[in-house]
């Protein structure tokens, strides 16, 4: 237990010393809040006094996306939209940092006689790196909370809003990256070159699921029609067809973009199939949160097993 | 009490044995040379001492624990090149160890520094540092937590005479401490001045593991080592060259050489007759170097 407090407070020393951690945190926290509330600024300039505010729909607008809550959400929202998403470089970042720089660095040779339990080194590096995640994302939530009270100033919003719901959400989020540290510890760590990890990282799961899509679409022509025969045999079609309900990426921002679903629910004709509007598929919707958590976790499981085992085994060059 | 001992320690890289079959103990206190040439085996060796990399087959062990194992946290480490996080300080990264290790008062680092005569550069990214300060460096963080035993694998690498000399010195008083040394070098005369015994490997193989005087008895009778003055050194260097043997120049006027035992009450007679005027010839007896040579030489013999 002892090794393991060590090994977080000297990761910690080492992250809070990383420049890059700032300009990240200054990204998230400041720049993204302060350009949405100048949109909304302008929007409310523009929009408040015009016919297209008739039936309040702008302040209905401006409520939904930048009131506290609504930049609160945004802030949740729009870097899971990113491409590649902000979670994601923030996670390869830090990945970079915590497990990188040992190999580039050519550090494990010393990390590993200072602190020669494995398990509390390699514990101790995923606790901090979703310590600092969390702090990333606590700070992205508390700076839109006081910009978009700012904005209450000059805009007609106030502070209603689910609140609790949205933390929750922030709190599944924060769990879900959990999968994608540990894919990134792995990858850094089995391919033992920090640059090629990260970029795996950041393409991996996306370029797998691009494979399938064009498989899929291959599949569904005409000389391959055997293919889908053997499938049929074989009862695979079915599972052929959930497997993109069990993608990585498509289950991973599931909480995050869960406020935009409900948002854009808002701008489809009441009684229409949300998944079946022109929304739906943008959103990559149709999966719940239990559904995604339960995915999330096992990916967690899989690849945590994988990456302590090569971690626990592997000779240090 | 064994600080260090290994046990028919292997490493293997596919078909290939790194270390072979290594058996050795070095007790408490004590400072051992670890000598070898290039891809010998010493590294490996130090690092399945360190716990980085797992033997094929026997097993070593540290402070009477199998490695890996807790008595590391009482090991201090240097192998091969010395790795920092180039964004910190030196302080930092001696911080840094110090939290990973958990058991180093914080006034311990300004110790360490001072010990290797960097307190001014303490301040400065590491990424600023030249070769012989992050050298100096490293072995400040060998020595943070006071360990019982170093490891230390080329620790002169990049240093000046001076700074050299000065590592030499810091290592004298740490094993006075009563910490156990593993040192290896490819500057035999530093080793030769340092300690008091040698382990020697070849191609994995132990080839030698005895004090140092029995290295230069076992391998000496089968030459001898001169220091040559004469009044041309040039002409000094292509005469014995011309003779068959392998001078070394040495300041403006002088050139070492070894040549065989049955030559050697001939020697001054074919340089003179070669035309050189020898000012002064005296014998530098056996050398470790010249025993080392003889020992990793085809036929050379195990002990």
């Amino acid at each position: 237990m002892n090794g393991l407090l060590d090994v977080i407070r000297a990761e910690t020393f080492k992250v809070l010393r990383k420049r890059r951690m700032y300009i990240l945190a200054a990204l998230y926290w400041v720049i993204l809040p302060v350009l949405a509330l100048i949109v909304g600024r302008l929007l409310d300039t523009n929009l408040a006094d015009s016919f297209a505010n008739e039936g309040a729909s702008v302040d209905m607008l401006l409520q939904s996306l930048f009131s506290p809550y609504g930049l609160a959400g945004v802030s949740l929202v729009l870097p899971a939209y990113a491409s590649p998403t902000l979670y994601i470089v923030a996670v390869a970042l830090l990945a970079a940092l915590l497990i990188g720089d040992e190999r580039s660095q050519q550090m494990w040779k010393t990390v590993l006689v200072v602190q020669p339990n494995r398990v509390a080194v390699l514990s101790g590096k995923i606790i901090v790196c979703m310590l600092a995640i969390l702090a990333l994302m606590a700070g992205a939530f508390l700076s839109s909370v006081i910009f978009g009270s700012l904005g209450t100033t000059f805009l007609p919003t106030d502070f209603s809003g689910d609140w609790l719901r949205l933390a929750w959400l922030y709190l599944l989020q924060w769990a879900f990256l959990l999968a994608p540290v540990v894919l990134a510890f792995l990858l850094i760590f089995v391919v033992r070159s920090a640059v090629l990890g990260i970029v795996m990282v950041l393409f991996l799961p996306g370029l797998i699921e691009g494979i399938y899509t064009v498989l899929n679409t291959l599949l569904q022509l005409q000389p391959l029609n055997r293919i889908n025969a053997i499938f049929q045999t074989l009862r695979l079609q079915r599972a052929w067809e959930e497997a993109p309900r069990y993608f990585f990426t498509a289950n991973l921002y599931v909480p995050g973009r869960s406020p935009g679903t409900e948002f854009m629910t808002q701008l489809i004709p009441e009684g229409d199939d949300f998944n079946e509007s022109i929304f739906g598929g943008m959103l990559g919707s149709g999966i719940d949160l239990a559904h995604a958590a339960a995915v999330m976790a096992g990916y967690a499981i899989v690849i945590g097993a994988l990456l302590y085992w090569a971690f626990l085994r592997r000779d240090v060059d | 009490m064994n600080a260090i001992t290994a046990e028919g320690l292997t490493k293997r890289y596919g078909g290939t044995a790194a270390v072979d079959d290594v058996t050795f103990s070095i007790e408490q206190g004590e400072i051992v040379g670890f000598l070898g040439p290039n891809g010998a085996g010493k590294t490996t060796t130090l690092r399945m001492l360190a716990g980085l990399v797992r033997p094929s087959a026997g097993s070593c062990s540290v402070l009477g624990e199998s490695v890996p194992g807790p008595t590391l946290s009482n090991v201090g480490t240097m192998i091969e090149e010395p790795s920092f996080y180039p964004y910190l300080t030196g302080r930092a990264n001696l911080q840094h160890a110090a939290l990973l290790h958990g058991d180093v008062p914080a006034a311990r680092i300004d110790e360490a520094l001072a010990f290797v005569h960097m307190q001014d550069a303490a301040e400065k990214k590491v990424k600023a540092y030249s070769q012989g300060m992050r050298q100096r460096l490293a072995l400040a963080r060998a020595l943070l937590w006071r360990p019982q035993v170093l490891l230390l694998d080329e620790p002169t690498n990049g240093l000046d005479p001076a700074g050299i000399a000065e590592v030499r010195e810091a290592l004298r008083s740490v094993a006075e401490t009563g910490a156990t040394v593993l040192v290896s070098s490819h500057i035999l005369a530093e080793i030769e001045k340092l300690v008091d015994r040698i382990l020697a490997i070849d191609k994995g193989v132990l080839r030698f593991d005895g004090p140092l005087h029995r290295l230069l008895e076992q391998m000496g009778g089968q030459a001898v080592a001169y220091r040559i003055r004469a009044s041309d050194q040039t002409g000094l260097l292509a005469a014995l060259t011309t003779l068959g043997y392998e001078p070394r120049a040495v300041a403006d006027d002088s050139a070492d050489v070894s040549v065989p035992l049955d030559d050697a009450d001939r020697l001054i007679e074919r340089l003179t007759g070669a035309g050189v005027r020898v000012i002064a010839a005296a014998p530098r007896g056996e050398d470790l170097e010249g025993a080392y040579l003889r020992l990793i030489a085809p036929g050379g013999r195990p002990s």
